[in-house]
């Protein structure tokens, strides 16, 4: 079909470049005032180059100049010469300076603080690249219309020499936002030496930063030029062979992980109890939502659940004054957990999928408001919470702060994600997936999808609950203040971003999602921003996720699959064929 | 008699929740009956303390219809929950706040009282209105053939997204609104002292109210709204521009959302970041009150919630001897949210369907 192509019209060409780039700038705007920019300019990427803040401002240009000559395919047009391509990524630079300059202008003469706070003299200065006055507004549009000419440049390279330049640039950008937990991981060791080649002021060093790109950068070409043959002798190795490696690796991660909070440090662990946490939700909602198909908004009730039963059961402090051992009282917090799941399930599951959302909200602000309200306070203890936790004992050892607590809470995100797997691959999930499907058809099947549903629940809240009581005993108290509706949308985007129903994408969603934003402080404040943005993008751009499950990717590019096979049976029209061949 | 002689079959799920709805009724009937014979030695309200709850219920009802409309036009239309339309609406009323600092400060408020809340809702419903375009435009139109969860985790996001743009753009306090005089004080309607702000939402929210059904079910847009909401690729066949008059459907009900802005202001005088969730939340359940997808449930439903989260928190608690019942007023919208939408998910107009 791409032979009957028109010729390439320069203006239109021109026009939609000069249209993303004034997006590409109002974005810079939209960073700036919001305050991301100045917020990331304390954070180095390349210490004395590049900070975080105006990278950001950089990369959205970067971006327009770059997708501006690329032609959507409904134009119909041929491909642009390389001449235009240039000219439009370089158009592009241009518009965002010109978007750019006039804010920086209005930034510079009016005082606009009293509606918009982030638009100060600071971030002008951070804008006009620490420069006075016209200087500074050059030095603005000389940088966009570089990043214009980079993006340019870009588009002249063959894309197989393009990908390993782009892999080393965000290898570069990716070890230099790791900072926090490297640098930790170095001076634990006590390898100040290597910590002080590596970084300096939160930012990589000129020469680090050039050892990560050249290494990404041979490695990405070795990739592309001699990938294939590695792979195929690889592939040729013997089964044992492989097998061995495989033990071998599975090994060494192993090692890794039981001696990794030694190597990490207090702090570093805390983050990593947390992530472990959020690991152990992302796998309970996402066998609610991922495997059974049900959107669950008020996951966070489970969460509050689990931390006030292990709290009640095991404080003494608390209105029933128990006291009993972590241990003994996990098992009695998970069959209080099913049993929630099922009464919350059981009433709602007639729902269809966006109802039965907003009813789980409903019950999580619900659950958070009676543990929050005077009404209750004798048993739940009010705003106040209830304090004195004790932490879990086995045998003499204490399990108290963050190394101890690490290696239980490891435990049992192994033994989840192990659960999870099984249940996936067992009748049980197959059902779930069948139900997701069509749960009409399931039904008909003989599939009782009333039973599965709430299984689904059960579980999905056994989970949440034990995640809660680790909550309980991580940090000694419970209180209802940050048991709110952010729990619930933090679990769900680390599963949308990583994959609904994927494993591996929950355990990378929360490291990304939940662990990033602990060790920068910066992204902390634009927590919720982001995850609305991942939520909002993956669902445009990639509705199954960074590391998807295969049945779900199928599934969602079915209906697209389909309606492509139309167009092209619309274009087929075109050529005299009969669009719609009826047998 | 029919369903004495052919009894439906019982199932377990069934029998739960016949067992839920009596509790309900009995707890509602216990509760009102111990309040209102102040048997437990509960405070009794006065009957002025009574009428003035239900006023203010219906005041702040009245913008939960505004908004209730914006969700079930929507809904009526593209069959999914728009749910950052409280954000749209917070959006508006955040901006009416700079306008009214403005107005405030030229004067032109105190000098000409009734231009100044032209100027004010105005401002707002067009800054709502263009939310609610480019949140089409961007996050809504690319998803219209998805499975029907993407929309809803894509509007989740968008809220979270608006939320927080307008706390980092703004900043996260709370700021009180500068009110003007001519919306102070009470006036007296057949010998009710009536709060002049509530009257004001009331009046303004019918004039809205009665100007969309017009435009509705009297205008060539209105009858190409129904027509899409009907059929969409009929609508397209009959020469109608579906995109179009779904941005259109938006676009009133940014509208209709900006002016709640201003009104709710007008009865709580407070903006902030976070306040368009609560009131969202409420005016869809609002909406689904009256049967999501119907214009004139959407008003009732929005009455309704708005009278018994102002009466309902004291008729029903206070009876039983809980402290502070004002601090559980959301917990009663939430209740009713979630028994609404587990007993008549098709509301209160709506009819029963598949």
């Amino acid at each position: 079909m791409n032979e009957r192509r028109r010729p390439v019209d320069p203006r239109l060409v021109l026009k939609r470049a000069a249209g993303m780039g004034a997006i590409a700038g109002l974005v810079g705007v939209y960073l700036s005032l919001v305050g991301i920019v100045e917020r990331f300019e304390t954070r180095n990427v390349v210490t004395g180059v590049v900070t975080l803040g105006l990278l950001t401002v950089a990369i959205a240009i970067l971006v327009a100049a770059f997708v501006a000559p690329r032609l959507p395919r409904a134009w119909g047009m041929a491909e642009p010469s390389r001449g235009l391509k240039f000219a439009a990524s370089l158009l592009a630079g241009a518009a965002a300076a010109a978007v750019l300059v006039l804010f920086l202008i209005a930034v510079e003469s009016l005082d606009l603080r009293d509606i918009f706070p982030n638009a100060s003299p600071s971030l002008a200065r951070i804008l006009s690249l620490g420069m006075d006055g016209p200087t500074g507004w050059a030095a603005l549009a000389a940088m966009c219309l570089a990043i214009g000419a980079i993006a340019g440049a870009l588009h002249a390279l063959r894309s197989r020499d393009r990908q390993p330049l782009v892999a080393a640039m965000a290898a570069v950008l990716l070890v230099s936002l790791m900072e926090p937990f490297l640098n930790n991981v170095f001076l634990q060791l006590r390898q100040n030496a290597l910590a002080g080649f590596v970084y300096e002021r939160s930012g990589l060093t000129i020469p680090a930063a050039l050892l990560v790109f050249f290494v990404v950068l041979a490695v990405g070409a070795f990739e592309t030029y001699r990938g294939e043959q590695a792979r195929e002798r690889v592939d040729s190795l013997p089964e044992a062979t492989r097998r061995n490696v495989k033990y071998v690796t599975l090994f060494f991660v192993g090692v890794l992980l039981l001696i990794l909070p030694h190597l990490m440090g207090v702090f570093l662990s805390e983050v990593v109890g947390t992530v472990g946490l959020y690991i152990l939700m992302g796998l309970g909602l996402n066998i609610v939502v991922g495997y059974a198909g049900l959107l669950d908004l008020g996951y966070v009730a489970f969460f509050a659940v689990g931390a006030y039963a292990t709290a009640l059961l095991t404080s003494p402090a608390s209105s029933l004054g128990l006291g009993l051992d972590f241990w003994i009282a996990l098992p009695i917090v998970m069959v209080i957990a099913a049993i929630t799941g099922i009464t919350i399930g059981a009433p709602v599951l007639r729902l269809r999928g966006d109802y039965l959302a907003i009813v789980t909200l409903g019950f999580g602000e619900i659950v958070r408001i009676l543990l929050l309200s005077d009404a209750l306070r004798p048993i739940f203890g009010g705003a106040q919470g209830i304090l004195a936790i004790p932490p879990p004992e086995i045998g003499d050892l204490r399990l108290a702060g963050p190394v101890n607590l690490y290696y239980p809470i490891l435990a049992f995100v192994i033994l989840g994600a192990f659960v999870a797997w099984t249940l996936a691959n067992s009748r049980i999930g197959r059902a779930w997936n069948a139900m997701r499907e069509d749960e009409e058809v399931a039904a008909a099947t003989g599939i009782n999808t009333t039973n599965y549903k709430l299984l689904a629940f059960a579980i999905g809240a056994v989970f949440g609950c034990v995640a809660g009581a680790f909550l309980s005993v991580k940090i000694g108290v419970v209180f209802p203040q940050r048991l709110d509706i952010l729990v619930s949308i933090t679990v769900l985007s680390l599963i949308i971003l990583g994959g609904m129903g994927s494993i591996r994408g929950v355990i990378l969603g929360a490291f990304v999602l939940v662990g990033l934003p602990e060790l920068l402080r910066e992204f902390a404040e634009y927590r919720l921003l982001i995850y609305g943005g991942v939520l909002v993008t993956m669902m445009l751009l990639r509705p199954e996720g960074l590391l998807p499950n295969r049945s779900r990717q199928r599934e969602l590019h079915e209906e697209h699959d389909a309606e492509e096979t139309q167009y092209q049976q619309r274009a087929g029209g075109d050529t005299g064929a009969p669009a719609i061949s009826t047998p | 008699m029919r369903f004495l002689s052919r009894p439906e079959r019982l199932t377990r799920l069934g029998v739960i929740l016949w067992a839920l709805r009596i509790a309900l009724i009995a707890f509602v009937v216990a509760g009102s009956y111990a309040t209102l014979s102040g048997a437990s030695g509960s405070p009794v309200l006065s009957p002025e303390g009574w009428r003035d709850l239900i006023i203010f219920g219906i005041a702040q009802g009245s913008v939960y219809a505004l908004i209730a409309l914006g969700y079930t036009l929507v809904y009526g239309i593209l069959f999914m929950i728009n749910f950052a339309h409280g954000e749209i609406f917070m959006a508006g009323a955040f901006t009416g706040f700079f306008v009214a600092v403005a107005l405030a400060e030229e004067g032109i408020m105190e000098a000409n009282p009734v231009l100044g809340i032209v100027i004010l809702l105005l401002s707002s419903m067009i800054t709502s209105m263009i939310v609610a375009v480019l949140l089409e435009r961007i996050a809504y139109r690319p998803l219209r053939r998805a499975p029907r969860l993407v929309p809803l985790i894509t509007a989740i996001g968008a809220s979270l997204v608006l939320q927080y743009s307008f706390r980092g753009i703004y900043g996260s306090g709370v700021r009180a609104y500068p009110l003007p005089d001519a919306i102070r004080g009470r006036v007296e309607i057949l010998g009710i002292p009536i709060l002049r702000s509530q009257l004001i939402v009331v009046i303004a929210a019918v004039l809205l109210m009665f100007a969309l059904y017009y435009l509705v079910e009297r205008t060539r847009t209105g009858r190409s709204m129904r027509a899409v909401s009907e059929d969409k690729e009929v609508a397209a066949l009959m020469g109608i521009n579906v995109d179009r008059t779904i941005a259109t459907t938006f676009a009133i009900g940014g509208l209709l959302a900006g002016a709640a802005g201003v009104l709710y202001v007008f009865i709580f005088n407070q903006v902030s970041f976070a306040m368009g969730f609560l009131p969202g939340i409420k005016a869809f359940t609002a909406a689904v009150l009256g049967g999501i997808g119907n214009i004139v449930g959407a008003m009732l439903g929005g009455l309704t919630l708005g009278i018994l989260e102002s009466v309902g928190p004291f008729l029903l608690l206070s009876g039983f001897g809980v402290p502070s019942t004002n601090q559980l007023r959301d917990v009663i919208a939430f209740s009713m949210l979630v028994i609404v939408l587990i007993f008549r998910p098709y509301g209160i107009l709506g009819r029963k369907e598949s």
